[in-house]
């Protein structure tokens, strides 16, 4: 399969770029350690509630480090190559969203280990939450691959570091959207990273009810355009003159 | 049977003609050098003909299909060495060899891989990651990979550049060697190397394609004494 052999290579390339791997991994646990050591008297800041914040924190850094393999490989002269080989539009897609898959599930369960250590209660929920993540993930990865194909290298960090703030502002993470306003509370109803949040969150805590259908909306809406918007900026690029 | 037929090919960057025009038959099993000075359109013929950017007019037939409508078909059967060293930096030698077995599904994958390793005397570079090989061993990496699905097309663009005399001779066997039983289109800037490989030359300059033919029918063609100063005359219309 063209696909998997894309994927495996892509899933090379990534691994063998150990700074990624800090900002997706070594930084969330931190924060996870350290916000569990300053006991913020806030609901958002409690084991079962901030592990799904981190997840979400994790899968922001892998929009940006997709979005910046996606940029480094059409700035490369190995895209070209690649675009005078038989590999379809679809091989290309489904093999950067695959390569990133393990790294999601080497993430969660990271994340959860951490989580169980400081206090977390080991449920079953967690297994689905795994499951349900890498669902949630598809956004995040093909949010990189829509930025990744926009934008230089040199531009892809930065895009991908808003979309870091957006998720840690936005998400309610940190501070519930109440906080601070009507409008801004709309705007985090618009972005969907409160959607993915309470979607990972309800799944931890088996409670359904903190799971809106807006949300559940929200997500499949941004995860289909995203992809289509993705699958079809990419093709554009592959055939252009300026890849 | 003709292996390229191209008719009318002309391609357009916004208002600069890169390509203009040009018509050319290339039979099957020959090596066609295509000549031409910095900016003559060569890359950008090659990589029409290759299938990675769109002609703005003409046709490209390879092997009776067009290339417009059997992409992907005629993809299976072409190769490309790009101008610039195309390899994936962070994988090795071997895994970049695997990587593009596997772009082309090739069946008997370690037999074509050991066999490049060898045409290409890539043994002690084999585990080195590509980004850390010299500028010479990275294109020998590069234009080795363009024959792992064995193709019947083969573009090879500027392959001996940056390589030293010892490398460069050698590649000039392992293309001696494929000559008659692939078709190779070949750019160079080298003019000894296009008159001892090539059965037939091209010489572009300015989008079009100018002059064709043997390097002694273009010789005699300008009454020169050999082909550098017969390239030099027809590339610069007699200006030089
Ligand atoms: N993507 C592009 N956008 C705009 N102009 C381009 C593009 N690619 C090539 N050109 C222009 O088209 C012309 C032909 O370029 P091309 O790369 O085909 O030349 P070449 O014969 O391969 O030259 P060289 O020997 O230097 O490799 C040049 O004037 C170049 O600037
Ligand atoms: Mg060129």
């Amino acid at each position: 399969m063209r696909m998997l052999n894309f994927a495996k290579r892509n899933f090379k390339e990534l691994i063998r770029d150990p700074l990624s791997l800090v900002f997706e991994i070594i930084l969330p646990v931190f924060l996870l350690f350290i916000f569990q050591q300053i006991k913020v008297p806030d609901d958002a800041y409690k084991l079962e509630n901030f592990t799904p914040g981190i997840i979400i924190f994790g899968f922001s850094f892998i929009t940006l480090f997709t979005a910046t393999l996606v940029a480094k490989d059409r700035g490369s002269s190995l895209l070209i190559r690649l675009g005078t080989s038989p590999m379809k539009s679809s091989d290309y897609i489904l093999g950067y969203i695959l390569s990133l898959i393990p790294i999601i599930i080497i993430q969660d369960i990271l994340f959860f280990i951490v989580a169980i250590l400081l206090g977390l209660t080991f449920t079953i929920n967690i297994i689905y939450t795994i499951l349900i993540s890498i669902l949630v993930s598809v956004l995040f990865i093909t949010l990189g691959i829509l930025i990744g194909s926009l934008v230089s290298e040199k531009a892809s960090g930065g895009v991908g570091s808003i979309i870091v703030q957006l998720v840690c502002f936005t998400s309610g993470m940190y501070f519930s959207k109440d906080l601070v306003g009507k409008m801004f509370s709309k705007v985090c109803e618009i972005l969907p990273f409160e959607s993915c949040l309470n979607i990972i969150k309800g799944t931890l805590n088996n409670n359904m009810q903190i799971i809106e259908t807006r949300n559940i909306i929200i997500y499949v809406l941004y995860t289909f355009l995203v992809l289509i918007i993705s699958v079809i900026l990419f093709k554009k690029r592959m055939t252009s003159d300026n890849k | 049977m003709y292996s390229i037929e191209i008719r009318d090919l002309t391609k357009k960057f916004k208002d600069k003609v890169a390509v203009n025009n040009i018509s050319l038959k290339i039979k099957e099993g020959e090596l066609f050098a295509l000549l031409g000075v910095n900016g003559a359109g060569k890359t950008t013929t090659i990589k029409m003909l290759s299938g990675l950017i769109l002609p703005t007019s003409g046709d490209i037939i390879i092997e009776s299909m067009d290339i417009k409508k059997d992409t992907l078909k005629i993809k299976e059967i072409l190769n490309v060495s790009p101008q610039e060293t195309a390899i994936a930096p962070n994988l090795t030698v071997k895994e970049n060899l695997e990587f593009m077995a596997g772009v082309y599904q090739i069946k008997n994958k370690d037999d074509k891989i050991n066999g490049l390793i060898k045409t290409f005397k890539l043994d002690e570079v084999l585990n080195k990651k590509a980004k850390t090989l010299s500028g010479g061993w990275q294109r020998k990496v590069s234009i080795a990979i363009s024959l792992i699905n064995d193709p019947k097309i083969l573009f090879l663009d500027e392959p001996t550049l940056g390589l030293d005399v010892i490398a460069r001779k050698e590649l000039w066997k392992v293309i001696k060697g494929l000559k008659g039983k692939i078709t190779i289109i070949l750019t160079t800037h080298y003019m000894e190397e296009a008159e001892s490989l090539s059965d037939r030359i091209g010489i572009m300059s300015n989008g079009k394609l100018i002059d064709v033919g043997t390097s002694k029918e273009l010789i005699k063609k300008v009454k020169s004494k050999n082909f550098e100063d017969a390239f030099v005359k027809i590339a610069t219309g007699g200006d030089l």
